[in-house]
């Protein structure tokens, strides 16, 4: 998104439990959260007009138990959403994130990706349904949402959905759940890289892309906030 | 490094037993050709000695200088000067390239290399390796071809500067210009004091490394050590002679296939050249 000529909302520390925004015809919005207090039951919903566009980026580090659920109604001919979200949950965390899209009219687009890191004995749940309405002919929905186990007790579920109700549409998705590979950690680890940094760069790559949607000090507290769940854990 | 000594090494993996009783010794400035027929133990062999934990370790030592690594994790091995150019090297999604290799470099050092240190360092690696800058902006190893990643290792190799460096099939995949390039590091390396073990199962690659060693690995054990020239014999001759004249019979491949994605372009570079 061109900074330009669009809108930001940044929620840095505490976040909304309901949010309801609207984007306006041809309006571009990028909302940006990073919670740095603990959030338990979370609902938002996002309405795109016609030709508008919303970006969402949700980095999720600190620890926590919680819940998050969101919607974006691309209501509007031509309207597109992003969504970018990376988690990381420690120690005995509980976090589940059902972030949806749903197309209402035609010839819009959505993009859906859910990137998670799971370690001690904690557990990430990601869901979520990309839903092509009857109608919105023309219009473009992926999903991806991938969450790596690093220890033997954290758990990972990743089961987004696809509901498509038109057939001139193009609709893709990917859901993976995987253990931290140990060929890669010996891969670092035989270049002299010792084992806590070498899951903690790993751990970074996976989670890193979103966080490099935010400025260096966001950035600074993601790093800093991972490498201290690695080390507690 | 004075002398790495492997004195006695029983491993398994996935409860096949696979070195059978290794000795062996490498001392500084040797270079030392590991020959043998496929799955007879070489890859185990160096990936015990760099501390990989897929292999189980089933008796044996490794002695470093005095040092009984035997027990060392990995990372361990590294700083004490053993590097491996891995046959198959791994591809670590979203971690950049050059994060990598700052990080790798900084473990070796006590005090971390200052941003403009470290760039000129991996520019100039690039740069003798004939690898674009660019590619340092890359994921590690992730969509590279099979040459960019030997490429790579020796890249890493470079910038690591290790007392002994093992290098596991590091011409497969890579064409003959490729070659080229690897060789003259690995030369320079080891004209700078550097010791290599180097499997590979083509004489193209030893001609131009020129071993001081070699030694053949036949069952898990090592059958034959001796002078360059068994290069020369089991590329002529291949390994029947084991059997002929040390009455040693050569069994099936025992350790499981590690080169699920390498390829022998050497040989293929080879037979055209010789049809022309």
């Amino acid at each position: 998104m061109e900074n330009s000529s669009v809108r930001r909302i940044d929620y840095f520390g505490a976040i909304p439990n309901t949010l309801d925004l609207t984007v306006g015809a041809g309006e571009r919005l990028l909302v940006r959260f990073l919670p740095k207090v603990a959030f338990s039951d979370v609902r938002y919903r996002f309405q795109v007009g016609e030709n508008a566009s919303i970006e969402v980026v949700f980095a999720d580090v600190i620890g926590h138990s919680g819940h998050f659920e969101s919607e974006i109604l691309l209501e509007g001919e031509g309207s597109s959403a992003q969504w970018f979200l990376s988690s990381f949950a420690s120690s005995g965390d509980k976090k589940s994130f059902a972030p949806s899209v749903i197309h209402l009219a035609p010839n819009t687009t959505a993009k859906v990706e859910s990137y998670g890191v799971a370690t001690g004995e904690s557990r990430l749940d990601f869901s979520g349904v990309s839903e092509i309405r009857k109608y919105a002919r023309k219009s473009k929905t992926r999903q991806t949402a991938k969450v790596i186990v690093f220890d033997p007790k954290s758990d990972g579920r990743s089961a987004p959905m696809l509901k498509i109700g038109d057939n001139d549409v193009e609709a893709s998705h990917a859901a993976v759940v995987g253990r931290l590979n140990e060929d890669h950690l010996y891969y670092l680890e035989s270049r002299g890289i010792p084992r806590d940094e070498a899951r903690r760069l790993i751990a970074l790559g996976y989670l890193l892309p979103v966080a490099s949607r935010f400025e260096e000090r966001e950035r600074k507290f993601v790093e800093e906030t991972i490498m201290g769940g690695l080390f507690h854990d | 490094m004075e002398r790495l000594e492997i004195i006695d090494l029983h491993a398994s993996v996935d409860g096949i037993s696979i070195l059978r009783g290794v000795n062996l010794s490498i001392k500084k400035g040797e270079s030392l050709a590991l020959l043998g027929p496929n799955g007879h133990g070489k890859s185990t062999l160096l990936g015990l000695i760099m501390g990989n934990p897929r292999f189980h370790l089933d008796g044996g030592k490794i002695i470093l200088d005095g040092e009984d690594i035997t027990n060392l994790g990995p990372d361990e091995r590294s700083k004490r000067g053993l590097f491996l150019a891995m046959q198959n090297p791994s591809e670590i999604p979203g971690l950049n390239s050059a994060d990598f290799l700052k990080a790798a470099m900084n473990a070796h050092r006590g005090k971390p290399l200052t941003l403009f240190e470290f760039y000129r360092k991996m520019e100039a690696a690039y740069k003798e390796m004939g690898i674009p800058l660019e590619m340092s902006k890359r994921n590690l190893n992730e969509g590279f071809s099979g040459g960019e990643k030997k490429r790579n290792e020796i890249l890493q190799m470079l910038l690591l500067d290790p007392s002994l460096a093992m290098l596991d099939e590091i011409d497969s995949g890579l064409d003959v210009d490729a070659i080229n390039v690897v060789a003259k590091a690995i030369n320079e390396a080891a004209a700078k004091g550097t010791s290599f073990l180097v499997v590979s199962h083509y004489a193209r690659l030893y001609r131009m490394l020129k071993p001081t060693r070699a030694a053949i690995m036949v069952n898990g054990r090592i059958a034959v050590d001796g002078d360059p020239s068994l290069i020369e014999r089991v590329d002529r001759e291949g390994y029947e002679w084991i059997k002929r004249e040390l009455g040693i019979e050569i069994e099936k491949e025992i350790a499981p296939s590690m080169n699920q994605v390498s390829i022998g372009v050497c040989a293929t570079k080879e037979a055209i050249d010789n049809g022309k």
